[in-house]
């Protein structure tokens, strides 16, 4: 029993591991690089040179070194997801869970905020932002792409929330005559963790892709480097057709190692937001392989089945959900975590 | 069962097609390399080469949807092929090249002494492709119908059969190309019918005239080629059987949409266009299958447009002329085209002569290149002795704020963005603070037309006829400009406000005359004034690079045969080149 | 009842809202379509003054109404079901132009779409349900993918696939070069398939992961409830815990997210769209935006707009039904 969850513990830091050393080579590549190299906007080298001991990653067609842009990219890139991550995040908790938790005129209005901003295009949107500001700078974007893509995660917490609220947990904490803001904050949130964080590092890959989107419309961050920008050029410049890799690939895959990062510390923070779901897998496998060994001796039992109870707010399409009382004592328990 | 016909045809097609290319397959080693003797086809609109039932697929600049829109009096989405393709002006100029041009519908062209009146002469035995005849009436209606009839004809007559006379009430020896070259004919029977057409414009709000009228179907043109089909994403053309020159060589066209350059070059290196004229960094990468030949023809220069005049309302330290200079001598123009243009732009004329067609026209002592390379202490000591002083962080300056320029291009017209980020860098070199943004291009035309910028990268439009007179005129000369804040008219493109009374004089005086020597004069005065005050500082004749196949179809304009400017997109004189295409026939 | 009423008034507002802000984001947008389309024609010639005087025309002139007259317009014409007549494609009716592309984006998009929720909540339940074996080893890549760019991901398909091997085709929905429009016949139906596929394979790899991880979160939620390991406990059968008790519970969030993309494949998928040159909806309105084509962007948002909000309806009433719990207590 404990060598297997020594293992699975051993995973668990395996991958938490990966993702704190992709994110934080990235970061440190972002900070340290733009250092060594040189300006990355230093059009004195030649033109489209491949990579080699002078420019480790080649030039492009302007003569610009692509390792410097790839540096001064990562600051920009980071800067715009991380800025626009947590306005987003922030966002969603005051449009998403404070509507779903408080009924009323409240919910009524966050969440008629929140529809509408879901249902406007949002590119267009950003377009008309920033054909109005005289300069597009990195905050400027970030703050654009953070304000756009707070709705839908708003959404996901709001039903969440609105399921959460009517937990025995939350009536007893309400009943005992804690305020709106406490219960939230500590009987409602904890719960909403896993698929809080899995909303903000989501959202920050997500600000990461649509500045790169933006760029490739031509409406990037001015006067910055991001791997969006370095995109774009890339594919402003014939970076493909010209058989110039060096400069098309590696931003590319800046963002998808980030974003792997991102997902891998995000499995970590889940499961230490939830002790439980590290220790449950665990006990799921022996459970199944004692029933597997059992099999037979239980299979008698089955005519007693439980009408399932409900988990994390999750609706069971079983009408006997409609009475979720034997359950309550199970999820006191989740209160404690 | 209109689908189901359409379909027979392309088979048809497809099996021509196939024993085409086979026969083709056969010879390849001889086609190579002898596209020029066999295209030596000089002026006249007969085709070349050899029937072909091979498609050629065209790709005009167009993006999907295609709407069908044949009427070439609505210049929002009228198709390519309907100016030029079926609708022809009376003669086709030649804008590369300082040759007479080629006659389409009229034959001949006379002035009278003092520019009031044009005689033209006109082909007979013409049909339009419905079977009616054309006719002088037809002339005379195309050039004075509501919506086409220009401010300054006072009338249009059809003296006989073959021949109408323009007049006017000013000598108009400068609008022969608009009246001879860029109108375009239409049958007076069928138009006529839809004058009072009604339709909708942009809000709504009712629209009646020819503008109003799609001319979707069948339309009836003079042209080489009819339509075919039409759909969202291409529409086909089938040749003109009673074609003036005789019926095209090519039995089919069809006109792609494509919604990006890099897909429009990925089609090209596959070898599915046949004919396209667009930006491709590296030419050869396409060229080097041996299917097509390639030409590269600048004549549009790219500047920096500079709003100069203060006096019109002109803001920011542009406004200078030492700075201007300052700017114009710290621009390194071989880097630009090296870098920004991937090395196929041309030199361009500070005088905006096109160099090679309008040499003639260069006054005595005027340079005709531009200076390739930057000269960071020149531009030093203009500023100097116009009492800048370099600041700590070594910007010049007056008064301890240093000169900022903000110099905006628009986002995604990569050439131009690559020139700003150079001339950034560039002008730092030479101690000017200049600093490179790209803005919306609803925001560029914007900057433009109502002149709130500082420096702008942007274009001139070349001169159609080797005479750089409208680029004076229009782009230079205060009729031609409004002040900041009003937007510029029709027809006006002085963006940078510039209003000089001599130049504005000698610009007048060349416009009444065509008399060589008294324009020289004229053009004299106002080069000088160009190159001394640089309203425009010239960067490079950008590249307009068309590629052709060669391996199937011959009688495309080349280096060796330039009897046409060869763009795909170019009006009307794609329909000129569209009567030629033949067949290698191999 | 008055779930549904309130529910109902709330759309209402919201699609008012909306509306109003479609008809507002246009008229703010800088510059106006008389100068973009001009801009757009000098670049690629002369432009002769009776060219602009026919441009004006069909411009029309529009100083002399108040912003409030034009809004009262608007609502009149939208009433009627009239878009309006795009610019640049004069003189087609918005109408016809939306008609014309939703079908391709539905059925490219939609389809992309449902393939990427199936795969990621099928593909996640696994994961999670697999928590702690092997399979975790997997999750990495699979996130990675979904971490790719767009643009970055159909510019590097269409250069191996479709330039250097020529596997497929580089534009359309169909063999632009063959066909002269649709048509009902299997070669063209096939030529459809045919010219999704790269397009689609954008779509799912770039949205696959998403919903993967999300549900792998959720699952593994879910599997540390109590009723999981007494439903163990009683000796149900894994397979029957799996679907019955685990994923479907599981599921839910992701089904709201569902919803809302469901809603957005009405809006296509502008970078795919652009780089295939495929005749969807996303495309239409990046030309509108760029033209200043206000119509054709009005139509193009309104559209969006309604797809959306019904989306969000639907999935309203559903959860409304399956989850009693979230309309109880109305109070």
């Amino acid at each position: 029993m404990a060598d297997r969850r020594t293992r699975s513990a051993l995973t668990w830091s395996g991958k938490l591991i990966t993702g704190v050393v992709f994110l934080g080579a990235i970061v440190l590549f972002a900070l340290i690089a733009p250092l060594l190299t040189q300006d990355p906007r230093d059009s004195d080298n030649p033109a489209m040179l491949p990579p080699g001991p002078d420019h480790l990653l080649g030039t492009t067609s302007l003569g610009y070194d692509v390792l410097a842009q790839l540096a001064e990219g990562a600051r920009g890139s980071l800067i715009v997801g991380v800025t626009a991550g947590l306005v987003a995040i922030v966002l969603a908790l005051v449009f998403g869970v404070v509507a779903g938790y408080l009924r009323g005129w409240t919910d009524e209005v966050l969440s008629l905020v929140t529809g509408i901003m879901l249902v406007i295009p949002g590119l267009p949107l950003m377009i008309v932002i920033a054909s109005y500001l005289e300069v597009r700078s990195l905050w400027v974007v970030a703050l654009i792409l953070g304000v756009t893509a707070f709705a839908g995660p708003a959404v996901v917490l709001r039903s969440q929330a609105r399921s959460l609220r009517v937990r025995d947990y939350v009536a007893a904490a309400q009943v005992a005559g804690e305020r709106a803001p406490r219960v939230i904050l500590v009987e409602v949130l904890p719960n909403l963790l896993p698929l809080l964080a899995a909303q903000f590092l989501f959202a920050i890959l997500i600000a990461i892709l649509g500045e790169a989107g933006l760029s490739y419309l031509g409406l990037g961050p001015n006067g910055s480097i991001t791997w969006g920008t370095m995109l774009n050029d890339a594919q402003g410049g014939g970076a493909l057709t010209r058989g110039a890799w060096w400069w098309f690939v590696p931003p590319g895959l800046m963002i998808a190692l980030f974003g792997c990062g991102l997902s891998l510390v995000n499995f970590a923070i889940d499961e230490v937001v939830n002790p439980k779901l590290r220790l449950a897998p665990a006990a799921a496998k022996r459970v199944r392989k004692a029933r597997r060994s059992g099999r037979d001796k239980l299979g008698a039992a089955r005519d007693h089945e439980p009408a399932p109870s409900t988990a994390a707010g999750e609706p069971s399409t079983s009408r006997s959900a409609e009475e979720p009382r034997d359950g309550a004592a199970d999820q006191k328990e989740r209160v404690d975590v | 069962m209109i689908r189901g016909k359409i379909r027979g045809r392309w088979l048809t097609a497809a099996a021509a097609l196939t024993s085409v290319t086979l026969l083709a397959a056969g010879c390849s080693g001889a086609s190579e390399g002898n596209e020029g003797p066999e295209d030596g086809g000089g002026s006249s609109a007969s085709a070349e080469g050899a029937a072909t039932e091979r498609e050629l697929v065209i790709w005009a600049g167009s993006q999907t949807p295609i709407t069908a829109n044949f009427n070439p009096y609505n210049p929002a989405s009228v198709l390519h092929l309907a100016n030029g393709g079926i609708y022809e002006p009376l003669f086709v100029y030649n804008k590369i090249a300082d040759e007479p041009p080629t006659p389409m519908l009229g034959l001949e062209s006379e002035w009278n002494a003092d520019g009031t009146e044009l005689t033209v002469t006109l082909r007979e035995g013409v049909q339009w492709n419905d079977g009616e005849p054309f006719t002088a009436d037809d002339v005379v209606y195309s050039f004075t119908n509501d919506t086409a009839k220009p401010p300054y004809l006072e009338d249009a007559v059809a003296s006989d059969d073959a021949t109408v006379v323009f007049s006017f009430d000013d000598p108009q020896f400068t609008n022969e190309f608009a009246i001879l070259g860029s109108t375009l004919i239409v049958p007076e029977h069928v138009f006529a019918e839809h004058e009072k057409d009604k339709g909708e414009d942009v809000d709504g709000n009712a629209l009646s005239g020819l503008v109003a009228w799609p001319n979707a179907e069948a339309p009836v043109g003079t042209g080489p080629y009819m339509v075919d089909t039409t759909s969202d994403a291409a529409y086909t053309a089938k040749a003109n059987p009673t074609y003036w020159g005789g019926e095209p060589k090519v039995a089919s066209l069809r006109y792609i949409g494509i919604d990006s350059n890099q897909s429009a070059e990925d089609l090209l290196t596959t070898g599915q266009i046949d004919w396209a004229t667009m930006f491709v960094p590296q030419p050869d990468r396409i060229t080097s299958s041996g299917v097509y030949g390639y030409w590269n023809t600048p004549k549009d220069p790219t500047v920096l447009y500079t709003c100069a005049n203060a006096d019109r309302g002109c803001e920011g330290e542009q406004t200078d002329v030492a700075v201007r200079q300052a700017l114009n001598l710290a621009v390194d123009r071989g880097a630009i085209d090296e870098k920004a243009f991937v090395g196929l732009a041309e030199t361009v004329s500070p005088t905006y002569a096109l160099l090679g067609r309008d040499d003639k026209w260069i006054a005595e002592g005027m340079p005709a290149e531009a200076a390739q390379t930057a000269d960071a202490a020149a531009a030093a000591s203009v500023l100097e002795d116009a009492g800048y002083t370099k600041d700590a962080d070594g910007f010049y300056g007056k008064d301890g704020a240093a000169i900022e320029l903000t110099l905006a291009s628009p986002d995604g017209w990569t050439d131009y963005n690559n020139a700003a980020k150079l001339i950034e860098e560039q002008a730092r070199e030479a101690g000017l603070k200049v600093v490179a943004t790209t803005i919306s291009e609803a925001e560029y035309g914007d900057q433009r037309f109502s002149g709130k910028f500082e420096l702008l990268v942007g274009g001139v439009v070349g001169t159609s006829i080797a005479d750089p007179y409208q680029i004076y005129r229009d782009w230079f000369t205060g009729d031609f400009t409004q002040d900041v804040g009003t937007q510029l008219g029709s027809g006006e493109w002085n963006f940078s406000r510039y209003d000089d009374p001599e130049v504005n004089e000698a610009v007048a005086k060349a416009g009444q005359t065509n008399d060589e020597a008294v324009k020289k004069e004229a053009y004299a005065v106002v080069q000088e004034h160009l190159v001394e005050d640089v309203p425009f500082i010239p960067l490079v004749v950008n590249a307009t690079q068309t590629f052709y196949n060669t391996k199937d179809y011959a009688g495309w304009p080349t280096e060796e045969n330039p009897y046409a400017f060869p763009p795909a997109w170019e009006n009307p004189s794609s329909g000129l080149v569209l009567g030629k295409v033949g067949g290698t026939g191999q | 009842m008055t779930f549904y009423l309130r529910r109902l008034a709330f759309y209402a507002i919201t699609l008012w809202a909306a509306i109003s802000l479609n008809f507002l984001i246009p008229r703010m947008l800088p510059g106006d379509p008389f100068t973009i389309l001009l801009a757009k024609l000098q670049r690629s010639g002369g432009v002769t003054p009776s060219v602009e005087n026919s441009i004006r025309l069909l411009l029309g002139a529009v100083e002399d109404q108040t912003l409030w007259e034009q809004y009262v317009h608007y609502w009149g014409n939208l009433v009627r079901g009239d878009l309006g007549v795009s610019v640049t494609q004069f003189p087609t009716p918005v109408t016809e132009l939306i008609a014309g592309a939703l079908p391709w984006t539905i059925g490219l998009v939609g389809t992309a779409t449902v393939i990427s929720f199936v795969l990621g909540i099928g593909l996640g339940a696994f994961a999670g349900w697999k928590r702690g074996t092997w399979v975790d080893s997997l999750i990495p890549s699979t996130t990675m993918m979904q971490s790719l760019p767009y643009f970055w991901v159909a510019l590097l398909l269409i250069f191996v696939f479709s330039v250097t091997l020529g596997w497929f085709p580089i534009i359309g929905a169909y063999d632009v070069f063959e066909f002269n429009g649709p048509e009902w016949s299997w070669a063209f139906v096939g030529s459809v398939l045919y010219h999704a596929f790269l397009p689609a394979l954008t779509i799912v790899i770039s949205s696959v992961g998403g919903w993967l991880l999300g549900m792998r979160n959720m699952m593994v939620a879910t599997l540390s409830e109590d009723y999981i390991t007494t439903a163990e406990a009683k000796g149900l059968r894994p397979r029957r815990i799996f679907m019955t008790y685990a994923t479907r519970n599981a599921a839910m969030p992701s089904l709201a997210g569902f919803g809302v993309s469901l809603g957005f494949v009405v809006a296509g998928s502008l970078v795919m769209e652009q780089v295939f040159t495929y005749p969807g909806v996303g495309k239409l309105m990046i030309q509108a935006v760029r033209n200043n084509d206000y119509a054709l962007m009005q139509g193009v948002f309104l559209v969006i707009t309604v797809a959306v909000l019904a989306a969000l309806f639907i999935m309203d009433l559903i959860y409304g039904f399956i989850d009693p719990r979230t309309r109880s207590n109305n109070g």
